[in-house]
């Protein structure tokens, strides 16, 4: 499952996972094993959508990391629901980006990602914003972030091939 | 919809920036655009939403309070409000600038300023009547020509209401506003000329479109004052602003 916060309302993400496969030498014993471990990790999910509720389907997202702002750390496009998903390096503490563009339009959110072993809280969503209730809000992108924080050893497995 | 020169890479100087004394400064410099529309004008695919192609000699504007803050927290724009800043910097007095006299980036240089070491992630405005020069009295003044289907017609459309704009940080090709110890920053005040005239390429119920004067109100030409109220026109490169209207 996934833990984490939505203020859009928007829960029950998939749990984002972080697979690895291993293929390390195998003993002598058991030539040619092959091992599966499957390790839930912390992760951001961030959903793009405009304000009249449409979501941003194939945006633009760029994530910068604390440490060198102003180049980004990561880049790739929402899924059809709007979402992006991306596990920061939990080595890299402090203020991270995330920036969604689109048709002319983008935003920024902002997450903070603390020390090892504490949570990442997601600090504000901020997004391109116009007067209140005005008509051309319904352009306008917003952009929400929810946290997962799967701890630590949480679900750990192994396949041993024979 | 950003397109961007170059502007100083920041990011490998950055940690020593944020470690530098905390009097070193550098600077910030403070540019206006409204993008290939002012300069190229509503041409080709682009017109506006009622079918007309429009030049522009000038599209004068004057702003007054240009200031870019170290917001913290960063300023969100949707919940609008005054910005939270630990450091701000202001290019004092009035400005007036044309957004058809700008560079091959479609930019116009409008003043810099000294400004601390860090991260200028917010910039608000006022634009205002202007108190001398062509755009005398008015905030915004578009100067052109529309054409179509062979009809051509002289405009001036002038405007003077003033507001306020507050934004969060410019969201466009690459992140601005880092500045380093002796080094030199840039944040911009991008107009979305759109908003006012609308485009046929978009959809006739885009949001854009529908709010839009268009041109036909216009079509015979000569001087007219619009209001520009509720209107979208300024932003952050593609970050939308907060807008407080006097």
């Amino acid at each position: 499952m996934w833990f984490g916060s939505d203020s859009a309302g928007r829960c029950g993400l998939a749990l984002l996972a972080l697979v690895l496969v291993s293929l390390a030498p195998a003993p002598p014993v058991l030539a040619h094993a092959a091992f599966l471990e499957l390790r839930p990790v912390e992760g951001i999910a961030v959903q793009g959508r405009y304000d009249d509720g449409t979501v941003m389907a194939g945006a633009q997202m760029a994530v910068f990391a604390p440490n060198d702002p102003a180049r980004p750390w990561l880049t790739g496009v929402t899924d059809d629901e709007g979402w992006f998903r991306f596990v920061p390096d939990p080595a890299i503490e402090g203020r991270w980006t995330v920036q969604a563009r689109q048709a002319g339009h983008g935003a920024m959110a902002y997450v903070e990602v603390g020390g090892e072993g504490e949570a990442m809280a997601a600090v504000m969503l901020m997004a391109g914003g116009d007067e209140a209730f005005s008509p051309l809000q319904r352009g306008v992108m917003t952009a929400s972030v929810v946290w997962g924080l799967i701890g630590t050893a949480l679900f750990f497995q192994r396949r041993r091939a024979a | 919809m950003v397109r961007r020169g170059s502007v100083a890479a920041l990011a490998l100087v950055w940690g020593l920036g944020a470690a530098a004394p905390a009097w070193a400064e550098g600077r910030l410099a403070f540019f206006a655009s409204g993008e290939d529309l002012a300069t190229e004008g509503f041409v080709g695919a682009q017109l506006t939403r009622d079918g007309w192609a429009l030049t522009f000699d000038h599209i004068f504007v004057t702003v007054t309070a240009l200031t870019a803050h170290q917001a913290e927290p960063p300023y969100d724009a949707m919940a609008g409000g005054e910005i939270q800043a630990t450091t701000s910097v202001v290019l004092a007095g009035e400005h007036s600038f044309d957004l058809v006299e700008a560079d091959a980036d479609d930019r116009v240089l409008i003043g810099e300023v000294e400004a601390p070491v860090g991260h200028f992630n917010a910039l608000s405005w006022r634009m205002t009547p202007a108190t001398a020069g062509p755009a005398a009295g008015y905030a915004m003044v578009f100067v052109g020509t529309a054409e179509r289907d062979g009809v051509v017609v002289p405009f001036v459309l002038r405007n003077a209401e003033a507001r306020t704009y507050r934004c969060g940080e410019f969201v466009g090709d690459e992140r601005k506003g880092f500045v380093v110890a002796g080094g030199m920053a840039d944040l911009e005040l991008t107009f979305h000329l759109d908003h006012v005239f609308g485009r046929a390429d978009k959809a006739a119920d885009d949001p854009t479109n529908l709010d839009a004067l268009g041109f036909d109100a216009f079509a015979a030409g000569g001087e007219h004052e619009i209001t520009l109220r509720g209107m979208h026109i300024g932003h952050a490169g593609e970050g939308h602003c907060d807008v407080v209207w006097e």
